[in-house]
């Protein structure tokens, strides 16, 4: 087996494409494992984790620019800065160990797609926009196009996930994330999920809430939206009962996680309503 | 009485093997490396029960680096291991399997990867047959028999009084079914050996173990070998707590095999995913009990069912669930017990020791009783428990009378004076709270399992130094550091003086398994005699030297001192140097026998341990009503240890039982497919406690001396397990109002009722 | 493949195979067994090393990934003038140590905390740990051991 580290994205992507039976890795917490059991066998892997225009962290007019190897440890440790979205800095935060995420990178979460991934669902409510780079060019897929199953993507097998883009107006307003699992530290997620809101005069004006580990893919809850616009709060667990499907596995029942699910979001939606928006319109 | 002043006995000292330990320098059995060593991994069934048809193992001797293949038709030897009788289990399965992970192949190669991706290459043929899953499966006398005598594996009764007389006498009864499931060690180092045949004709095999004797027997057995030709060396060891002496006698027995034949060292490191599907669990339960009580709480009659899935084979079955007989009636004062105590066969990973042995299922049950007697008579759960809790000279449900060391109503004492300090919590919309108590005892050293000996070995050099010998092992619970203080206190050396030797069944007696929580007394007990005959020669050697033979003198500070006029000292070394040259013998080896057990075999009634540990615990914790999640507010821990030989080691025996109790009530589960395949075999399905999960667990010792122990110490491993399940259980069935029939009761279960109940 | 990197404060250039794992790079080819191996998924922490400071699950890495960092093991992990570190110290003296299977793992997260905080709350350590699995001692001692050699860290500056 080959292993290659490119110094720039364009001979990154080249590698790809000239060679089959080639995988990108970057921090290795997802693939590794595959890899070193056995279960895959790669000719090449090509170690994304230093180039430069992946570990890009900043903010630029279109909106927060995410390099794909930024990594999680990195995302987590912004938590505390009112710039980043906190639903997006608290998954990241969630996942896994200190041990984990100072190997893992974003654009891994991302791509290896599981449905129980922890930055998935805040991506989902910040709108966020995936960017791809191959030797074809570079094209933009809004978040919720991205996922089209359980570790399944719509990225190309040559394509590299490059950056993810959080739109300027998803920098301001309120956001919240939540997770449980079966044990309080180093755990995966039995369900997760983000809710993001603006207000503006003192109303809700966007209301986004998605939800992982409840469907095949991360999910909005486009019913539990409604009725928090309405205002019918009390509408909210059964909304959210009603929209997602999990499924019963080792990890959780589909009762609990049904009813977890929409406790959970209720209890966001109602702590994030009573918080004063940050940078309000 | 004075309390006696002791030097080391008491204080709180440091592990004395803890250096290698935290810089990294100790060799555990897979971190050796020997010129020209081999790797092993096992082929295991995937199927569940079945008749083998083939094993082809071609492919797997033309993969790379392959050197050798067993499979159950071409290993030499009888291919027969099992901790007790009836010895029912293969090293590598022959005709049938009877579990899914059991091994059929063996394969050997320069690297592990390759003996993996060499076993990957051995092709299966089993037949597969209807396999039983369920307790109920195996007692239907219409399902498949998993051995020739059928699904029964073990079975015994505890009858004192009259229970029917009993019952009718009683004013108030309670009874219920209970349910535990299965609960895996998850000791941090998955099992591991490293054989090395010796230029001389011996063989060593270095150990991840608890038992070195046992497994030097057994190995022998295999290899067709005497015993004495065959050599064990405990490496340290990471964690074991009962867990890895089935699994170290069946891959020491395959690496040593395949060292014999290929002349080269092989070493065997389990994969975790191994470690839990290839190596025994904790007996998942049912049990049924009812207990009857005059209405002012006295109990009159306990009548238990016990039944225990033992798995595929009997590995420690027999015992555990004969101390699963032993303990169920609770440390109460009863005269009617009947209980029946049942191990059956079933079509999964065998079910075998792990701390607390029977203890932790049978103290839920009899536990959850005792509130629900309680909540029946109106009585406050203390209260009742403190009615009849034993007393020094009651008999206990074996009929066995103590006169001493039973500390069971301190410890009561103790968390009923506690209880009263707990801050108030008042339930609303985010939390839930409760508390519970639980009361248990734990039985100290072998009892009804056999004959309880220790040898143990002093020898004191020249230099003042001394060399401790004992077959019992080091595992982390800090037993080392007891001997080495007790000998420093009967010697009067300084603790660094003391060393104690690495359990090489060359060099040090057999003593039996290290369990029972029996190290630090019956061990202890014969570490104590072996000293002080040591010390008899110093002593008598130190009254010549001081011209006053015969005189009263003290060993201390180093020092042997004429106690009649204490600046008259000579430093030990001298006179250990004199009492060489003079002849007097400097080493003693000694052998502690626990007074035998003498009991009834059909009735269980009679003497049976030496002596018992007593324990009860408090618990307050609240119950997050969004997930489900319970925090523990606090959580005492009051136990009778006959006396605390090192507080600190003791503070981290309790509070590692008691997180691992905390597990079995509440966070663990090794769960099979219908199919009969363990389906979290890893770390990331199966929910072993983080340190965020941690509880805030708080050590209380009573000290009641039992003279069967050394400086009256009982032993403490153990009895914490039981004591936090319980606890965890009873706190859960508090807040939410309703009896918990099952462990693990997890957060997952919490918020489903909780939710069941908002929808009424 | 060729990779250079400091281990322990010692230079390494090494000619590996890519598909070898960081962990086996340290126990087989260097002989560094302190760090051991107790799950091979990156969940108990027992392979826990420091990269360039920061704590990573070295069975889950690729040796290639280490090239250009600088490495610590236990093996590197002492206290001024070969004493022990004050990590070990404190270790030794709460009683944080049982079987030790864990404490190489347990010392290095512990000392990556402490290099950044000197007076981390329980919270703080315990999300450090959060990585590090323990199954002798019910992490009491542990938390005891890391606050107490934050303190003799200070008193040493």
């Amino acid at each position: 087996m080959e292993y290659l580290k490119p110094k720039k994205i364009e001979e990154a992507v080249t590698f790809a494409e000239k060679r089959d039976q080639s995988l990108y890795i970057a921090g290795g917490t997802d693939l590794s494992i595959l890899f070193f059991d056995s279960k895959i066998k790669p000719e090449v892997l090509i170690d994304i984790t230093d180039l430069e225009e992946l570990k890009i962290l900043e903010e630029r007019k279109e909106g927060l620019y995410l390099g794909a190897a930024v990594l999680i440890s990195q995302l987590a440790n912004l938590k505390t800065k009112k710039w980043m979205p906190l639903c997006l800095t608290q998954g990241a935060g969630a996942i896994g160990s200190p041990q984990i995420r100072n190997l893992a990178t974003l654009g891994g979460n991302i791509c290896n797609a599981s449905p129980c991934g922890d930055t998935l669902a805040p991506l989902v409510v910040l709108d966020a926009v995936f960017k791809l780079r191959s030797t074809q060019g570079v094209r933009e897929v809004p978040v919720l196009d991205f996922f089209i199953g359980p570790k399944r993507t719509i990225r190309k097998e040559k394509e590299l996930l490059e950056a993810v883009i959080i739109p300027k107006e998803s920098l301001t307003g309120v956001s919240g994330f939540f997770k449980t699992g079966k044990r309080k530290g180093q755990t995966i997620s039995q369900v997760n999920s983000a809710v993001y809101i603006k207000k503006e005069g003192g109303r809700v004006s966007k209301i986004r809430i998605a939800a992982g580990s409840v469907a095949p893919t991360p999910i909005r809850l486009k019913k539990a939206e409604e009725a928090v616009i309405k205002g019918n709060l009390e509408e909210i667990e059964s909304a959210v009962m009603e929209e997602i499907k999990p499924i019963s596995d080792i990890r959780g029942s589909e009762e609990y996680r049904r009813i977890v699910t929409a406790k959970a979001i209720k209890e966001m939606i109602v702590t994030l309503l009573k918080e004063d928006s940050r940078n309000e319109n | 009485m004075k309390e006696k002043e002791y030097s080391v006995i008491g204080k709180r000292v440091n592990k004395v093997d803890g250096l290698e330990l935290v810089t990294g320098k100790a060799k555990f059995a897979g971190d050796l490396r020997f010129p020209g060593m081999l790797h092993g991994y096992a082929k295991r069934s995937e199927i569940p029960t079945g008749i083998i048809k083939s094993i082809d193992i071609s492919k797997a001797l033309e993969a790379p680096g392959v050197h050798l293949v067993f499979t159950g038709e071409n290993i030499p030897g009888p291919n027969l291991i099992g901790i007790l009788p009836p010895f029912d289990q293969t090293l590598l399965a022959k005709d049938r399997v009877r579990y899914a992970g059991e091994s059929v192949a063996f394969v050997v190669a320069e690297t592990k990867n390759q003996a993996k991706n060499g076993a990957s290459q051995i092709t299966l043929e089993i037949e597969p047959t209807k396999p039983v899953l369920s307790l109920d499966e195996a007692l239907d006398p219409a399902s498949p028999k998993i051995h020739p005598d059928g699904n029964v594996t073990f079975s015994r009764n505890l009858i004192k009084g009259d229970v029917d007389l009993g019952f009718a006498e009683a004013d108030v009864i309670v009874e219920g079914v209970y349910e535990t499931s299965y609960q895996e060690h998850a000791y941090i180092e998955p099992e591991a050996v490293c054989v090395v045949p010796g230029g001389d004709g011996r063989i060593t095999i270095y150990a991840s173990c608890q038992s070195p004797f046992h497994l030097r027997g057994h190995i022998a057995a295999n290899l067709g070998q005497p015993a004495s030709k065959v050599r064990v060396v405990q490496t340290y060891t990471g964690g074991s707590f009962g867990g890895k002496d089935d699994v170290a006698v069946e891959i020491g027995a395959l690496a040593a095999l395949a060292a014999v034949k290929l002349g080269r060292p092989v070493m065997v490191n389990h994969d975790r995913e191994e470690s839990i599907i290839g190596s025994n669990l904790r007996h998942p339960s049912r049990i049924k009990y009812k207990t009857g009580a005059k209405k002012d709480g006295t109990l009159v009659a306990k009548q238990v069912e016990i039944l225990l899935d033992g798995g595929a084979y009997a590995s420690e079955s027999p015992f555990v669930t004969m101390k699963a007989l032993i303990h169920a009636a609770g440390p109460y004062r009863i005269p009617n017990v009947h209980i029946k105590s049942t191990a059956l066969y079933t079509n999964k990973t065998y079910s075998g020791a792990f701390r607390g042995f029977g203890v932790p299922q049978v103290t839920f049950a009899s536990e959850s009783q005792m509130d629900e007697l309680a909540a029946k008579l109106g009585m406050d759960p203390v209260e009742l428990r403190k009615k009849n809790a034993l007393l020094p000279g009651d008999s206990n449900a074996t009929g066995q009378v103590f006169k001493e060391s039973v500390g069971i109503l301190d410890t009561l004492q103790v968390i009923e004076r506690e209880r009263e300090k707990l801050k108030e919590f008042k339930g609303d919309d985010h939390y839930l709270y409760g508390t519970g108590i639980s009361s248990m005892l734990q039985g100290i050293s072998n009892g009804a399992e056999g004959i309880d000996v220790v040898g143990a070995s002093v020898q004191m050099s020249q230099d003042g130094s001394v060399l401790v010998g004992i077959g019992l092992t080091e595992l982390g619970q800090g037993s080392r550091t007891v001997f080495a203080q007790i000998t420093a206190e009967v010697l009067g050396v300084p603790l660094e003086k003391v060393t104690v030797k690495t359990v090489d069944t060359d060099s040090v007696h057999d003593s039996g398994p290290t369990v029972a929580s029996r190290s630090t007394t019956v061990g202890g007990k014969a570490v104590l005699t072996a000293a002080e005959a040591v010390k008899e020669s110093l002593v008598t050697m130190a009254g010549l030297m001081f011209n006053s033979p015969g005189a009263p003198i003290v060993l201390k500070d180093n020092f042997a001192i004429l106690e009649a006029s204490p600046e008259a000292r000579i430093p030990l070394d001298q006179v250990a140097t004199a009492a060489y040259w003079t002849g007097f013998p400097l080493m003693n080896l000694t052998f502690s026998k626990a007074p035998p057990s003498n009991y009834d075999h059909d009735t269980h009634q009679g003497d049976i341990y030496v002596a018992y540990n007593y324990g009860t615990h408090l618990m307050q914790i609240r119950i997050d009503r969004i997930t489900g999640e319970v925090t523990v507010l606090r959580h005492l821990a009051c136990h009778d240890v006959g006396k605390v030989i090192n507080p600190k080691g003791l503070e981290g025996q309790v509070e590692g039982g008691s997180l691992i109790g905390f597990g079995l009530a509440h966070m663990e589960k090794i769960v099979h497919s219908p199919e009969g395949r363990i389906i979290n075999s890893n770390f990331a399905d199966y929910a072993v406690p983080t340190i965020k999960d941690r509880i805030p667990t708080e050590v209380v010792s009573i000290e009641k001396p039992t003279s069967n122990g050394p400086f009256g110490a009982k032993g403490v491993g153990e009895p914490p397990v039981a004591g936090t399940a319980s606890a965890f259980a009873n706190a859960v069935s508090a807040a939410l109002g309703k009896r918990v029939k099952k462990l693990p009761v997890t957060k997952e279960d919490i918020l489903i009722l909780l939710s069941e109940r908002e929808k009424k | 493949m060729r990779i250079r990197f400091l281990c322990n404060n010692e230079q390494r250039d090494l000619e590996i195979d890519p598909s070898l794992r960081a962990i086996d790079l340290l126990r087989d080819t260097l002989g560094l067994t302190g760090t051991k191996e107790g799950c091979g998924k990156g969940e108990c922490g027992a392979c826990t090393i420091l990269v360039n400071g920061k704590p990573v699950s070295s069975c889950i890495m690729l040796a290639a990934k280490l090239d250009g960092t600088r490495v610590e093991t236990i093996e590197g992990v002492k206290g001024k003038d070969e004493e022990l570190h004050p990590l070990q110290q404190a270790f030794l003296e709460e009683g944080a140590v049982q079987c030790g299977f864990c404490t190489p793992g347990m010392i290095l997260s512990s000392k990556a905390l402490l290099e950044e905080k000197s007076k981390p709350t329980e919270e703080e350590i315990q999300e450090a740990l959060s990585g590090n699995f323990c199954r002798c001692t019910g992490y009491g001692k542990i938390l005891k051991a890391v606050k107490k050699a934050g303190q003799l860290l200070e008193e040493k500056r």
